[in-house]
């Protein structure tokens, strides 16, 4: 496992280092945005700076610009290894398929993350911001990060049977979008806890909530179950489904580009 | 090395299902060079798709190293490199390097060592002052020459050619045909597949030829070139015969066929080894150039073999 971690984190190095102008635009947008976000909304509604609402829509884009990576980066890289002919390489090294995806979807959120850290540090530099930091609000970060990676072996399922699914990707994510906004954890009883299982993101992101101290004081045991139930669910499904899809597109002969 | 046995794919279409390959069995040894041939949609790829794992046959069974394909492949992978054809095999926005180093890497070789061996092959094929070039700089020809380095990153026992020299320039395409004929010599198995005679004439050491998926002709190149050759004389002169010595050729009882002024395509009636003096006294003292004898060439044992196949049906 180790050199595929290996040859996939230099690939990722490469990317970054090679194209330093991409990355330094991502870092100047990122860094307009949060700054916008914090002294728009200080602003608007004269939060104190460093205030818990503050970090909350802070994080809040952060987690989301997160989630949409790893629910989308995977399928993407299928579809550009079929256009580019070396999906077929890649599904003949001595790895499983979702094994190689999967490391490429951590890959994508480091490559993300790097800047981001960067962006952030450089942040709190500069307006002597503090964020209402703690550590336990990045387990929920990470049990997004997870589920959001079970729905992107989903779409890389999709993208290695159907080839081409911008649109679907799209309707997707927006869909994911509805479902995290949606109030499914204000519902309560069996129903709520049900759906808050089953409805990816929602639970960890009620977690993360609690955990930065957006909604409710502090995050219950049941809630924290339900996540990592919600969380293995879907990053289950969506490892079976790539694995399957792998199998059905070896016997329909339509790996790559035929 | 590879053992491949009753390999049967089809495919479902919208309107019907093709059987691409149907009940092929091939074996290549150790050293070995298998030329794969057949005319455009005959399961060339398929089978060689199917022995690599990428496709996965209905029926047969597939070995390398006795490793099953089917059963264990990140096993079977190892053992195995592939230039695969219509593909790009390769990362068009890294360099020569980084793209060896990363093919390498992604099969269990350290960084270091796939650095070494990636400069190695880049001299080998003549690569090595392009090696921090991005591969979308390189002409077609260096790219599939890349593409070579980038199967044998980890040494492999099996390697697999899908059209190798399909358009390159000369000097591309006899540096591929060397790299072949070197590995072969070292000991690598390899499997090739080409619509062009003349590359498998001189690369392969057995032929497989498959026409809608069946195999039909395989056996060594030699004896296959050898069975197809025709007891035919094609003699050269200086100049043009008259046509008095030409009859005395038919009275000797032999065919002859006149092609050009300055040469004929004689066969005897019989073919033993004392006919040609008796024909070369007839000609006598006419200015002969060249005496050949008749040998097949690819380009018709294929003809042959596939227009047969294609009127037996
Ligand atoms: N994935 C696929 N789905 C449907 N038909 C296919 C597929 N792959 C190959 N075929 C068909 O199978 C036949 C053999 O194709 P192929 O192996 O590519 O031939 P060759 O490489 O000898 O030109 C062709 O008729 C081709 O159209
Ligand atoms: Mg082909």
């Amino acid at each position: 496992m180790t050199s595929l971690l290996v040859a996939e984190w230099r690939r990722m190095i490469i990317d970054l280092v090679r194209y330093p102008l991409e990355t330094m635009s991502m870092m100047v947008v990122m860094l307009a945005v949060f700054a916008g976000m914090f002294f728009g909304a200080h602003y608007l509604t004269a939060a104190p700076i460093g205030g818990t609402t503050l970090s909350g829509v802070v994080i809040g884009y952060a987690v989301w610009s997160l989630v949409m990576n790893a629910t989308g980066f995977m399928g993407y890289s299928i579809q550009n290894e079929t256009q580019n002919g070396t999906l077929e390489q890649v599904m003949l090294a001595p790895w499983r398929t979702v094994q190689i995806f999967l490391v490429r979807g951590v890959m994508d959120i480091l490559e993300m993350l790097i800047p981001v850290l960067l962006v952030l540090v450089g942040l709190v530099a500069l307006t002597g911001a503090q964020f209402n930091w703690r550590p336990m609000a990045l387990l929920p970060v990470i049990m997004i990060i997870v589920t959001a990676w079970g729905i992107g072996l989903m779409m890389a399922a999709l993208a290695l049977l159907f080839k081409r699914m911008t649109q679907m990707q799209l309707m997707i994510q927006f869909a994911l979008l509805f479902i995290i906004m949606a109030p499914i954890t204000a519902l309560h009883g069996v129903t709520g806890a049900a759906l808050g299982v089953l409805a990816p993101l929602t639970v960890q992101v009620g977690v993360l909530h609690a955990a930065v101290g957006v909604t409710v004081p502090s995050v219950s045991a049941g809630m924290w179950w339900e996540a990592v139930a919600d969380m293995a669910l879907w990053f289950g499904v969506g490892y079976w489904l790539l694995t399957s899809a792998d199998g059905l597109a070896r016997r329909r002969g339509i790996v790559g580009h035929y | 090395m590879l053992m491949a046995d009753g390999l049967v794919k089809r495919f479902q279409s919208r309107t019907n299902v093709i059987t691409a390959v149907d009940g092929i069995a091939i074996a290549v040894a150790a050293g070995e060079v298998l030329a794969f041939l057949g005319p455009n949609g005959a399961g060339k790829t398929t089978t060689i798709k199917m022995v690599a794992g990428l496709v996965r046959p209905d029926q047969g069974r597939v070995t390398i190293s006795n490793i099953d394909v089917t059963g264990r492949p990140a096993l079977a992978a190892a053992h195995l490199g592939a230039v695969l054809e219509g593909s790009r095999n390769l990362y068009w926005r890294l360099t020569c390097l980084e793209n060896l180093i990363y093919w390498g890497t992604l099969r269990r070789l350290t960084p270091r060592a796939a650095r070494t061996r990636a400069v190695e092959l880049l001299r080998l094929v003549g690569l090595e002052d392009r090696q921090h070039n991005t591969v979308q700089t390189l002409s077609r020809g260096m790219q599939q020459k890349l593409a070579l380095c980038q199967a044998l990153m980890h040494r492999p026992k099996l390697l697999l050619l899908d059209e190798p020299t399909l358009g390159l320039d000369f000097a591309s395409s006899e540096t591929i045909k060397t790299t072949v004929r070197d590995l072969a010599r070292d000991g690598v198995a390899i499997l090739l597949t080409t619509h062009q005679m003349d590359v498998a004439q001189q690369l392969s050491d057995r032929l497989a030829i498959i026409r809608s998926g069946k195999l039909v002709l395989s056996g060594t190149t030699t004896a296959i070139l050898t069975q197809y050759s025709k007891p035919m004389w094609r003699i050269t002169t200086a100049s043009p015969l008259p046509t008095d010595r030409i009859a005395a050729v038919r009275a000797l009882g032999w065919q002859v066929e006149q092609p050009s002024a300055e040469a004929i395509l004689v066969t005897p009636r019989e073919d033993d080894a004392d006919g040609i003096y008796q024909l070369l006294d007839v000609l006598r003292p006419e200015p002969i150039r060249l005496v050949e004898r008749h040998r097949a060439d690819l380009a018709e044992v294929f003809q042959q073999v596939v227009e047969e196949g294609a009127n037996a049906q």
